[in-house]
């Protein structure tokens, strides 16, 4: 392994298990050392940011140059993405200005591409029970019904007996709670074993092999 | 005298504007979709970045530099170092500092799975298992029984074991068993989800539609 590379994996292990000594034993010096590391490492974050910006800016920079097809959108792009942070620097994202800039451009785009959803969510509801009908998309699909008819009032019928007041919060809260607890726990074993393959170099995600 | 528009009426336009231009989407992908979905990265990843600048890197690190603390020499450097990855020549020497964030990270989110989810959730289906005097015994033995059998089966719907036989890799027929059931669990939970990110979605449009009747005045 070369030096940097040993370098890397030492800066991992030797951080990453002082910051979990200092999870589990809430102890000077370990408590100390695990707020400082966290804090370099939001800070590192925050760096990590700024390289993010420069990657998007030089990648579309690139494709401007190369005279691609839509690059035209590019160029839009870092001109909104200068101006914004420009303004960011120089007011504070707090500013009743960047408020103004956020009510006018983020949330509008935001809110209608969730508005889209609406119309793809249904899109491939249909598209599933013809390509897929077996009993767990029949399951799913149902669930979905239930939940919704549920949910909400029907025009002229109004509030469904039985069905809002039993059958959907029996679903949504205790089948659908315990599937999801399942779940979480499955995530939870997967991101223990992972974390702890990280922390003993067993694996490198950080330029390592 | 034309009156000049206010910048409340000019948000409100562009918003109409922007809206309109998403939405056209439901025709075809087009220029308008486009313009609108470039320019609201623009917009986001520049707030992003400002929001690191002016939250995170000035108070966390310039200022303290600024009142002496040399503690924070360390991570400008690592942080200076991390800016190598711009480009491909440099890019080793982010390594040490991409090394000290995913290092840090590991140990929080393994920290967090045992603190935050591992040890609640368990306690939590113990814990369905007390009796509350305020409900019936028989809703409260099904709730805490249906929590139990679900939790479990999900999981076993997850584990990937399996022995040789004749027709290749098979799971021993009681893990196939108790993981077809968590399957039904697992369809569930995601049919209530896909419900819940309906609702929002149709609540989201039900917003828009209403912001543009509103800035037509109708």
């Amino acid at each position: 392994m070369k030096l940097r590379g040993l370098l890397s994996t030492v800066f991992a292990m030797a951080f990453g298990l002082l910051v979990l000594l200092g999870y589990f034993f809430e102890v000077q010096p370990f408590y100390g050392l695990r707020v400082v590391f966290v804090e370099w490492a939001v800070i590192l974050a925050g760096f990590a940011v700024l390289v993010g910006l420069g990657n998007l800016v030089t990648v579309h920079i690139k494709k401007i140059r190369a005279r691609e097809k839509g690059s035209v959108y590019g160029l839009l792009l870092i001109f909104a993405l200068l101006m914004t942070f420009l303004a960011g620097l120089a007011w504070g994202p707090d500013h009743p200005n960047m408020v103004l800039l956020f009510r006018a451009v983020q949330f509008p785009v935001e809110a209608s591409l969730m508005a889209l959803l609406t119309v793809s969510l249904a899109y491939a509801s249909i598209r599933m029970l013809r390509r897929r009908l077996n009993l767990f998309s029949i399951v799913f699909l149902g669930t979905v019904l239930v939940v919704l008819l549920g949910t909400a009032s029907l025009p002229l019928l109004g509030d469904v007996p039985f069905l809002g007041d039993w059958v959907r919060p029996f679903v949504s809260q205790v089948i659908a709670g315990a599937g999801a607890r399942g779940i979480l726990i499955g995530v939870a074993l997967g991101t223990l074993t992972t974390g702890l393959r990280v922390l003993f170099g067993a694996d490198r995600p950080y330029g390592g092999k | 005298m034309p009156s000049v528009p206010s910048t409340e009426w000019i948000a409100g336009l562009v918003s109409f504007l922007l809206t309109l231009m998403v939405f056209s989407y439901l025709w075809k992908d087009n220029a308008l979709f486009r313009v609108a979905v470039y320019l609201f990265v623009g917009v986001s990843a520049g707030y992003v970045g400002a929001v690191a600048c002016r939250q995170v890197l000035l108070p966390r690190l310039i200022l303290p530099l600024l009142n002496g603390d040399f503690l924070a020499v360390f991570p400008l450097l690592l942080g200076l170092a991390l800016l190598g990855k711009l480009s491909q020549r440099t890019a080793a020497l982010g390594n040490p500092s991409l090394a000290l964030m995913v290092g840090v990270g590991a140990a929080v989110a393994v920290g967090g799975a045992v603190l935050g989810t591992l040890i609640p959730q368990v306690q939590a289906t113990i814990d369905n298992f007390e009796l509350d005097l305020t409900r019936s015994v028989s809703e409260q033995i099904l709730d805490a029984s249906t929590f139990l059998i679900g939790t479990v089966t999900t999981l076993v719907y997850f584990h990937y074991g399996a022995r040789p036989g004749p027709r290749g890799p098979q799971r021993s027929r009681p893990v196939a068993v108790l993981g077809w059931v968590g399957q039904v669990f697992v369809a569930i939970t995601f049919g209530v989800l896909f419900a819940g990110v309906y609702a929002a979605a149709l609540t989201a449009l039900i917003e828009r539609l209403n912001s543009l009747r509103l800035f037509l005045g109708l």
